[in-house]
C-alpha cells in the first residue's frame, strides 16, 4: 500500500476518525437534532468554500472571498426594501462581477492571483463601506421575513438552508463534472502550459472560474445578512481562513487539478468537528483561529503536489 | 491595456521600459506632492480666497511632512522587512500576526521588568526583536523545510499569530505610558519626532544590508534565478530562512514604534499593516517576480502610500475611498511593472 494509493481517502477517514473521537469523548455529540443544528450553522461557511474550490482548483487561490461577502451584506441590507426577494439576484451578480474582474486581473494584467484578489478585497471593503456608510445597518423585520423567512422553516424534519446548500453543491457537482467547462478546469489545474498548447482558451475558464467563487460567496454574503439581519463591512470576518481550511483539508491541494466541491463538503465537515470539539474542550473561541492556523499548514503540507512546483517554491 | 514595451521602444534609447519602470515612482511621488496642494489652491479659487500655490498650503508643510512621517514610520520599517523577501521572488504575509504578538509580547515585559526605560525594561526591546527573529525563523522553515508556497506559509503563519496574540491578552490593551519610551513620538529633532529618525535609522541598515554585505547580495541572486543561484553552490535554503528572519527583526521594530506612536499594544496593533505594506513594496518598483528593486523603492512606496492616505484627507475626501483606492494602486503597479516577455502564466 503505498501513500499515493491512500491519499484521495484521507479526507473522509479523517472525518472519520475525528467523529469517532468526538464522539466517544463526548456521546451527546450524535443527538441528531444538535447535530441537524451544527449542520446548518455552517451552511454559509460551506457555500463560501464551495465557491473557492473553484479558485484553488485551477491553482489559484481567491483571498476576497470574505470581503465580497461583507460587501454583499451591506448590498442586502440597503436594497432588501426596494427589491424584495430579487435582492438575491444583485448580490450574486456583484459576487459574480468582483470575482470575474478578479480574475481579468489575474489572466490579462498578469497580476499573481493572491495580489488580484487581495486588492479587490479591498476595493470591496471600499463599496461596503461607502453603501453602509460605515454603520452596522439592520433589515426590517417584516421584510426580511417576507422576502427570506422562507429559508429558516424545514419540511419534513430538513431545514431549507440544508436544501439550499445540496442544490447548490449538486450544481457546482455538475458543473464539475458533467460539462466541458468543467472538463477545462480539470485541464487547466493539472497542467496550464498542456492545456494552452493543446488550443484551450485559458483565459476565459479562469475568469469564470473566479467569477463562481465571487458568486458563491456572494451567496454566503446573502445567507449571512439574512441570518443575521442585518449588513455591516466586518460581519463575515473570520471566515476566509475557515474557507481555505474546508477546501484543503478536503483534500484540494493548493496546486489544483485534483479534488474538488465534494471533497469540500467533506473538508467544510471536518471543520464543523473540529469547531464542535474545540466547544467542547472548552478552548475559547480566541485560540480557535491558532488550532485552525496549525490545521492549515498541516493540510497544505500533505496535499500539495511538489512535483508541479518544479523544484522552485517561492 | 496594450503592451508596454511596444509603446516605448520606439521612442529609442531615451525611454526605454527599464527606464520607465525605474523613476515612474519617484515621478509619481513628486506629482502627488504638487497634486494635493493644487486642489487646495483650487478650492480657494473658486470661493475667493487669496491662495499662493504651495505656500500656503496645508499639506504642502512641515507639520504635515511630520505627520505623514509619523504615519509611515511603523508601516516603513514592516515594508522594508518584506523588501527582503519580495527581492527572493517569495512574498510574507504573516507580519500581522507577528507584529502583534512582538508589541503585546513588548508590552508585557517592559510592564513586567519595571515600566520604565530607565529600568531594566529596557530588556523588553531586544526581547521583541528576539521573538520578531523567531517567528520569521519559524516561518522560514515551514515553507523551505515542507515546501509550502510562501505566500501561504505566511499567510497560515499570520493567522497563528493573530491568534496567539489574542489568547496572550484575552482581547485586553495594554497601556505603555512610559515618558521616556513616548518620547518616540513627543520628542521632536528637526521638527520630526524620533521615531522617523529611528526608522531612517533602520533604513541605513538595510540598505547597507541589502548592498554590503553577502547575504543582500545572496538575496537578489535568488530572485534573479534560483535554480542558477541553487547550481553556482548557494545554499538557497539557508538563504531564504534567513530572509525571513531579518524580515521577522523588521516586523518586530515596527511593532514597536506602532506602540510607541499609539501607547497602546494589543492584538489589533497588526491590523492593516499586510496591505499597505505589500502596496507600498510592489508600488516603489520592486517586482513580485523577485531580483529587483530594493529599500530606496520601498522607501519611495511608503511615501506614495502614505501621501495618498495624508492628501485624501487633506482635501477631504472620505476615509472609505482610500482601501479602493490602494487596491487599484496595487493592480496598477503590478500590472505595470510585468515584463510580459518573461511570464508564460500567472496562477
Amino acid at each position: 500500500m503505498n501513500l499515493e494509493r491512500i491519499k484521495p481517502h484521507f479526507p473522509w477517514m479523517t472525518l472519520l476518525a475525528l467523529v469517532c473521537v468526538v464522539g466517544a469523548a463526548n456521546p451527546a455529540f450524535f443527538d441528531p437534532l444538535g447535530l441537524l443544528s451544527l449542520v446548518t450553522d455552517v451552511v454559509p461557511l460551506f457555500i463560501m468554500a464551495l465557491g473557492m474550490t473553484f479558485a484553488i482548483y485551477i491553482g489559484g487561490i481567491d483571498l476576497s472571498a470574505q470581503q465580497v461577502a461583507n460587501m454583499v451584506t451591506v448590498v442586502a441590507t440597503v436594497y432588501l426594501s426596494q427589491f424584495g426577494i430579487g435582492v438575491a439576484g444583485i448580490c450574486i451578480l456583484a459576487g459574480f462581477v468582483f470575482g470575474a474582474v478578479s480574475g481579468y486581473v489575474t489572466t490579462r494584467l498578469y497580476v499573481p492571483s493572491f495580489v488580484s484578489t487581495l486588492a479587490m478585497g479591498f476595493v470591496a471593503l471600499s463599496a461596503a463601506k461607502y453603501l453602509s456608510g460605515q454603520r452596522a445597518l439592520s433589515m426590517d423585520v417584516t421584510e426580511r421575513n417576507t422576502s427570506f423567512g422562507w429559508m429558516f422553516d424545514s419540511t419534513v424534519g430538513v431545514p431549507h438552508q440544508l436544501a439550499i446548500a445540496a442544490a447548490l453543491l449538486a450544481f457546482a457537482w455538475f458543473l464539475q463534472t458533467r460539462t466541458s467547462f468543467g472538463r477545462a478546469l480539470k485541464a487547466v489545474g493539472s497542467g496550464e502550459l498542456a492545456a494552452v498548447a493543446s488550443g484551450l482558451n485559458v483565459d476565459r475558464v479562469k475568469i469564470l472560474a473566479f467569477a463562481i467563487s465571487g458568486a458563491f460567496a456572494g451567496i454566503a454574503g446573502l445567507l449571512f445578512s439574512v441570518k443575521l439581519s442585518g449588513g455591516d463591512a466586518n460581519l463575515a470576518n473570520g471566515f476566509l481562513l475557515l474557507a481555505i481550511v474546508a477546501v484543503l483539508v478536503g483534500g484540494t491541494p493548493l496546486t489544483g487539478g485534483v479534488g474538488g466541491v465534494v471533497n469540500t463538503a467533506i473538508g467544510t465537515l471536518i471543520v464543523m468537528v473540529i469547531r464542535a470539539a474545540m466547544v467542547y474542550l472548552e478552548i475559547s473561541a480566541t485560540q480557535q483561529q491558532m488550532v485552525f492556523g496549525v490545521v492549515l499548514i498541516v493540510a497544505i503540507a500533505l496535499t500539495i503536489d511538489r512535483s508541479k512546483l518544479s523544484g522552485v517554491v517561492k | 491595456m496594450t503592451d508596454m514595451s511596444a509603446q516605448t521602444e520606439p521612442l529609442g534609447g531615451l525611454l526605454t521600459r527599464d527606464r520607465i519602470v525605474k523613476w515612474a515612482p519617484i515621478l509619481v511621488l513628486v506629482a502627488l506632492v504638487l497634486l494635493f496642494p493644487f486642489f487646495e489652491f483650487l478650492e480657494d479659487l473658486l470661493e475667493g480666497k487669496d491662495h499662493f500655490y504651495l505656500l500656503d498650503s496645508r499639506f504642502f508643510s512641515i507639520r504635515n511632512a511630520a505627520r505623514i512621517g509619523i504615519a509611515a514610520a511603523p508601516a516603513l520599517m514592516v515594508a522594508v522587512g518584506v523588501t527582503f523577501i519580495i527581492i527572493m521572488g517569495s512574498i510574507d504575509l504573516s507580519m500581522e500576526g507577528t507584529i502583534s504578538v512582538c508589541a503585546v509580547l513588548f508590552a508585557f515585559a517592559f510592564l513586567g521588568w519595571g515600566g520604565t526605560l530607565a529600568s531594566w525594561a529596557w530588556l523588553a526591546i531586544p526581547t521583541a526583536l528576539l521573538v520578531g527573529a523567531l517567528l520569521g525563523f519559524v516561518n522560514g522553515l515551514i515553507h523551505v523545510r515542507l515546501k509550502i508556497p510562501s505566500f501561504m506559509a505566511s499567510l497560515a503563519m499570520g493567522f497563528v499569530g493573530t491568534g496567539f496574540a489574542l489568547v496572550l491578552t484575552g482581547g485586553d490593551r495594554l497601556r505603555v505610558e512610559d515618558e521616556l519610551f513616548r518620547s518616540l513620538l513627543t520628542e521632536r529633532w528637526l521638527n520630526f519626532p524620533i521615531m522617523c529618525h529611528v526608522a531612517l535609522a533602520f533604513l541605513l541598515l538595510a540598505w547597507f544590508i541589502q548592498s554590503h554585505t553577502a547575504l543582500g547580495r545572496n538575496f537578489y541572486a535568488v530572485g534573479g534565478g534560483e535554480q542558477l543561484a541553487q547550481s553556482s553552490g548557494l545554499n538557497v535554503a539557508r538563504v531564504r530562512v534567513m530572509g525571513f528572519t531579518l524580515a521577522g527583526i523588521f516586523f518586530a521594530v515596527g511593532a514597536l514604534l506602532a506602540v510607541g506612536r499609539i501607547g497602546i499594544a494589543e492584538t489589533a496593533t497588526g491590523n492593516n499593516f499586510m496591505f499597505v505594506s505589500i502596496t507600498a513594496v510592489v508600488v516603489g518598483g520592486t517586482a513580485l517576480w523577485g531580483g529587483i528593486g530594493g529599500v530606496w523603492n520601498t522607501l519611495v512606496g511608503v511615501l506614495i502610500v502614505n501621501v495618498i492616505n495624508n492628501g485624501m484627507v487633506v482635501i477631504g475626501l472620505p476615509s472609505y475611498v482610500q482601501d479602493g483606492v490602494l487596491g487599484t494602486l496595487v493592480i496598477l503597479a503590478v500590472a505595470l511593472s510585468t515584463n510580459r516577455k518573461s511570464v508564460t502564466f500567472v496562477k
